[in-house]
């Protein structure tokens, strides 16, 4: 056999149709591996009756005595009934609803109170880097303690803010004190964790926003200034829609993000009163883990699937009629 | 330049005055609270150490100290396994992924996908609700008894921060020049030679990047976390967060561990913070 030297062009080409498949090898093992063969499992899992320790039928059987052997000797059956119950569980209902409001609310209050901490912070004044840094660490903290502090700060009787507002309402009069049942009312709990999830994740739409906002060259503020231009108008004929594509691109993450929203429910309310801040992630973490029912569980995980996608695409169709295309 | 009124520096002033206040005053609720004795808090709120109150070190003691101090130490140490073990392996993964994406065209036939279809697939992965993963971990994980176990979180937290250290990665290897890589092959090093001693050092502000990035996510994570631990792997976020239902609510005890938590991916963020910027807005400008 002929040797190849080194160095040469026909040896290089052969070296790396091998290590270009090396070097993404990994990557696509682990994720068809860890991401995509569990989605093809769960699917299926959602078609079945599986159990935590087996299947309903198969222990059915097991208690009368009969023997059992399930859809081809699996042990277990194939059915509908977990796609069936979602359209009747109204508890996923209400666990639904109370994802896309956690949604529609944060994205909308985090983006607009986001963009308006970047809009400061792209103004010049003193000490502007130490607020930078400053306005970010909501974000940079753990979640858990996020929503630890957040149950502290809305307790109703030990907390400040109650405190605040007892306060504020003396000063300005008020019999009876304002009191609000931040965690314990149906109708505000919802509205406090939005609260909490934003005051961690508005920083996130600053940080974002801020560097676009530092990509747009000065001149081009001067030359509408000098055309006659008020601030208002900069910011609705400039500045809004130069921002316009990497917005769209931020509400989506943030959306995306907020559609697992777990830690800081389980911590500041559990879920409560009743299911009224209950998130889908949640009562799908309760009905695997708790209730041990897979075949439910992995049939509502594919019913959030569908509304990320839902989303996504509704954003991304969004996107397309508001940001001229120039590509 | 354009100078501001004075009503508008004023506002401007009041803004900034006002966010920090909404910034910094639960921290430092949180970690007064950690410096209160119970008495003090079940008696509504007080405010100024000294002053409304006289502080006590005590529930940082006990934190660290007898069975409450190795049940710190120890769930401690699972959040450093886990965070730690899974940046190793999401920073090699993910470099080699993304310098493949960068350098190299794949065709994969049957698809018709190219790198770009490629890339974004792999992101993709990033954005599914980590809910479907609920159900087929338990059973998988199960099986093949990595319930409760470092590796078992390691995995899922690799799998999960690979998308994002590829995409970071390979934005980075496209604006690394390719010269000195084919320098180094003219001169006789493979492939996998002038990636190891060329290509890896110099990408080292990328590097940082996805380690940061990959490190704080597994750090935080709660819902893997939750379901796939029991006693030996626990890490810190599902520690505090069964402290609620447990025990009662000891607002003082939870307050220093929340800080336990929190502290060290604070610090990080900030040391690092130029990288933590350079990440996500070339992720979120890409995208």
């Amino acid at each position: 056999m002929q040797t190849i030297p080194a160095g040469s062009a026909e040896r290089e080409i052969r070296e790396d149709t091998i290590m270009k498949r090396v070097f993404l090898s990994p990557s696509v093992v682990i994720i068809l591996l860890f991401s995509i063969f569990p989605l093809v499992w769960s699917l299926g899992i959602s078609f079945t009756d599986v159990q935590r320790g087996g299947s309903t039928s198969a222990a059915a059987a097991q208690s009368e005595g009969r023997e059992y052997i399930g859809f081809l000797g699996t042990g277990f059956q194939l059915t509908l009934r977990n796609y069936q119950r979602v359209f009747e569980d109204q508890r996923l209902h209400t666990t639904a609803r109370n994802t896309l409001f956690y949604v529609v609310v944060g994205v909308i209050v985090q983006y607009a109170l986001g963009f308006g901490l970047a809009l400061v912070l792209n103004q010049k004044f003193r000490f502007r880097n130490f607020f930078r840094v400053l306005f970010l660490l909501p974000m940079m903290t753990t979640p858990v303690a996020a929503a630890y502090t957040g149950r502290m700060m809305f307790d109703q009787s030990l907390g400040p803010v109650s405190d605040f507002l007892k306060h504020i309402s003396q000063g300005l009069g008020l019999v009876p004190t304002i009191r609000i049942p931040w965690m314990t009312d149906a109708g505000v709990a919802p509205w406090t964790l939005v609260i909490v999830d934003s005051w961690q994740w508005a920083p996130f739409v600053t940080l974002i926003l801020l560097a676009a906002l530092q990509g747009i060259p000065e001149e081009l503020d001067e030359a509408a200034r000098v055309d006659g231009a008020n601030s208002w108008q900069i910011f609705w004929k400039i500045t809004f829609p130069i921002l316009l594509p990497i917005s769209i691109t931020v509400i989506l993450i943030r959306g995306l993000e907020i559609f697992k929203i777990i830690d800081i429910i389980v911590i500041m309310t559990g879920g409560g009163p009743g299911s009224a801040t209950e998130s889908l992630t949640m009562y799908i973490k309760d009905t695997a883990l708790q209730f041990g029912n897979y075949g439910y569980a992995a049939a509502i995980s594919y019913v959030l699937l569908v509304l990320v996608i839902a989303f996504t695409t509704a954003i991304l169709a969004l996107s397309r009629r508001v940001v001229p295309q120039n590509r | 330049m354009y100078r501001r009124k004075w009503w508008q520096s004023l506002g401007l002033y009041l803004i900034i005055i006002a966010w920090s206040f909404v910034v910094v005053f639960p921290f430092y609720w949180l970690f007064t609270t950690s410096l209160k004795l119970p008495l003090h808090v079940a008696r509504g709120p007080r405010y100024i150490p000294f002053v409304d109150f006289n502080p006590t070190f005590e529930h940082w003691e006990d934190l660290f100290t007898g069975v409450q101090g190795d049940t710190t130490t120890r769930h401690f140490r699972n959040s450093l396994i886990a965070a730690s073990g899974s940046t190793v392996l999401s920073v090699i993964v993910g470099a080699m992924a993304g310098y493949g994406l960068s350098r190299f065209q794949y065709y994969w036939r049957i698809l018709g996908w190219r790198n770009d279809n490629i890339a974004y697939w792999i992101i993709s992965q990033r954005f599914l609700p980590p809910a479907l993963f609920v159900v087929p971990f338990l059973m998988i994980y199960a099986a093949f008894n990595l319930i409760d176990t470092h590796i078992g979180l390691i995995l899922v937290y690799t799998m999960i921060n690979i998308p994002f250290a590829i995409w970071i990665m390979r934005d980075f290897f496209d604006t690394l020049p390719i010269d000195l890589e084919e320098s180094a092959r003219v001169d006789g090093a493979s492939r996998l030679q002038a990636f190891i001693r060329i290509v890896f050092p110099l990408s080292t502000p990328g590097l940082v990047s996805v380690a940061v990035f990959s490190f704080i996510f597994s750090w935080n994570e709660f819902l893997f976390a939750l379901m796939l631990t029991n006693v030996n792997a626990i890490t810190l976020p599902v520690l505090i967060a069964g402290q609620n239902s447990t025990r009662g609510i000891e607002w003082w005890n939870i307050s220093a561990l929340a800080l336990v938590a929190a502290v060290p991916v604070i610090l990080m963020s900030l040391f690092l913070q130029r990288f933590i910027t350079r990440g996500l807005v070339a992720g979120a400008l890409k995208g």
